[in-house]
């Protein structure tokens, strides 16, 4: 297992655009999430010119336990850049035909897929780790009285959001693996949310929401993007989820399996 | 001999085109194999499918005795058509990687890059080497897990004389350390020179199968000068010509069975005459080739 993620990172550390775009990801991400102040202050200031008065203090969006929810939820959207970097990763082998190489020096395909899998872990993983120290550093500083149990009270999002980055970077495998172009997979994937819109709009446009709008949750991008709820309703009063349910879980976990076993069935049947 | 590959019956179709049918061949170790054949005879696909890039149809073969896996891989040297290499890695880098996936001792990349003379440049990335050393760099990450067999598809395709002739060389080296070669290649002279046997591929099919040294055995040409008139009509009078051809100013006599140079020089001598010029010519890989191809496509 670990002799095949040193084998694909071997390929990326040597390559100047990996570490351009997970510098860019990293610092951007790292810089969003920690600067909700004053993004707020910034709002309020706004505010204020239109005689709003927005009183910043009384957002607790960075106070344990609300502090979970809210950074995870902003960091989902940056996954489009690693997601990114995961299909020109990909689609090099495939035009740089290395991944006929590899084969022929004695990688089998499952392992070559499984290599860049582990490298997907890694890639969320490292998300993860990234988010959870903000949100201590900044939960530390604006939470007014901390108690310890707020540590554990968000823990849930934290698996959710690692299963978030882990499925939709498998979704850019498999795209990648499938179309086997840079250009017209990243085209593919930036467009593939609004797809998806698009066909559950024509799916459900016809009134049929009450009896079948539960079929919703089921779809491979939908059941990614509800596994951390939008939180930032709650501070105009409104009622939201503020957990990760069990089915949201398990239908994005049959997906990310789905997605890596599509590429499996793909790379094992074609001539390469 | 040991048996290093048997291939049996192996097929592959591409939607209604055959690219190999029914192969059936044994490679013993210590030969250095030439698989000939024109383009698109099925020479890649053929190995394509001995190193699990490219799916059976039908068929099966094995390495070593055993069946096929990805593991007896590494124990192959194999490169197909091009050099493959990641652009942006180094020389070093790549064979790193190369010696990773087959599970090789990276203490072999320094030697492997020796005896191709790549070491002044293997720091340098791969994208800036000129084909002759792509080349080189693909025989070097075929032999850095020291591999009991080497597959080399074209190794010396678009070089010039002087790469075509490095590139020989080396296989000529690698050969004489016992190691087992399977060369495909269209130059048949290049087949001629380095290898100890050959097949021919022609639209998939095996058209012939032996040993190299085979080639020319049975008739004997003679290359023959002379200043004399009417050398030509003469030389149909010598008993053992079995037919005559003029081709560059000098005679060539096809001898019949059990006739010999010696023979003819005997004859000359008899009727007065000096040769000039006097060469046996053994039979080309290359006129062989050719007649397989057409004798075939005859029959056919």
């Amino acid at each position: 297992m670990l002799h095949l993620l040193k084998i694909d990172l071997k390929k990326l550390t040597s390559y100047l655009t990996f570490w351009v775009i997970c510098g860019l990801y990293f610092l951007t991400l790292g810089f969003t999430t920690a600067s909700g102040m004053e993004i707020l202050k910034w709002l309020a200031s706004k505010g204020a010119e239109f005689g709003a008065s927005i009183n910043i203090n009384r957002i607790p969006l960075y106070h344990f336990p609300d502090i979970w929810q809210n950074l995870i939820w902003i960091s989902g959207l940056f996954k489009i850049v690693l997601a990114v970097m995961v299909v020109i990763s990909i689609t090099n082998e495939y035009q740089y035909r290395t991944l006929r190489q590899n084969i022929i020096d004695g990688l089998s395909r499952g392992e070559f897929l499984k290599s860049k899998i582990l490298t997907n872990v890694l890639l969320s993983l490292m998300s993860v780790a990234m988010i959870l120290s903000i949100a201590l550093i900044t939960g530390s500083i604006y939470t007014p009285e901390v108690e310890w149990d707020f540590f554990f009270l968000g823990s849930e999002f934290f698996f959710a959001y690692f299963l978030e980055v882990f499925a939709f970077l498998s979704y850019a495998l498999m795209l990648g693996v499938l179309v086997q172009r840079s250009g017209l997979t990243i085209v593919l994937l930036m467009l593939s949310n609004m797809i998806e819109a698009i066909i559950k709009l024509n799916i459900f446009r016809s009134g049929g929401e009450e009896q079948i709008g539960w079929l919703k949750q089921f779809f491979p991008l939908e059941s990614i993007t509800n596994l951390v709820p939008l939180p930032f309703a709650r501070y105009a009063f409104q009622e939201i989820q503020d957990c990760v349910t069990f089915s949201a879980i398990a239908i994005a976990i049959i997906w990310a399996i789905l997605f890596n076993y599509f590429s499996y069935l793909k790379l094992k049947k074609s001539d390469i | 001999m040991e048996t290093v590959l048997s291939i049996q019956k192996l097929t592959k179709n591409f939607g209604k085109l055959c690219a190999v049918n029914h192969l059936d061949l044994e490679v013993l170790r210590g030969q250095v194999f030439g698989l000939l054949g024109p383009n698109g005879s099925g020479k890649t696909t053929t190995l394509g499918m001995l190193m699990g890039v490219v799916n059976l149809t039908s068929g099966s073969f094995s390495w070593f005795g055993e069946t096929a896996t990805h593991h007896t891989r590494k124990k192959i040297g194999a490169v197909l058509e091009h050099p493959i290499f990641y652009p942006y890695l180094s020389g070093q880098k790549n064979l790193e990687l190369n010696a990773m996936i087959k599970g090789a001792d990276p203490k072999n990349i320094a030697k492997v890059l020796d005896t191709v003379e790549l070491t002044a440049r293997k720091d340098d990335k791969y994208r800036t080497y000129s084909l002759g050393m792509k080349q080189r760099l693909a025989i070097a990450s075929a032999l850095v897990s020291d591999p009991i067999i080497l597959i080399l598809d074209e190794p010396t395709n678009g070089l010039d004389p002087m790469g075509i002739a490095e590139i020989r060389e080396i296989i000529k080296k690698i050969a004489a350390e016992g190691k087992t070669i399977i060369l495909a290649s269209h130059l048949l002279d290049e087949v001629q020179k380095v290898c100890t046997h050959f097949a021919v591929l022609k639209r998939g099919t095996l058209m012939h199968v032996g040993p190299v040294d085979d080639v020319g055995k049975g008739e004997e040409i003679v290359e023959v000068h002379a200043y004399h008139d009417d050398l030509g009509v003469l030389l149909q009078e010598f008993v053992g010509s079995a037919s005559i051809k003029r081709e560059s100013g000098l005679y060539q006599v096809m001898m019949k069975d059990g006739f010999h140079s010696k023979d003819l020089n005997h004859f000359l001598f008899d009727k007065g005459i000096v040769a000039s010029h006097l060469a046996t010519r053994k039979k080309s890989l290359e006129k062989q080739f050719l007649e397989i191809l057409s004798d075939t496509s005859h029959k056919s």
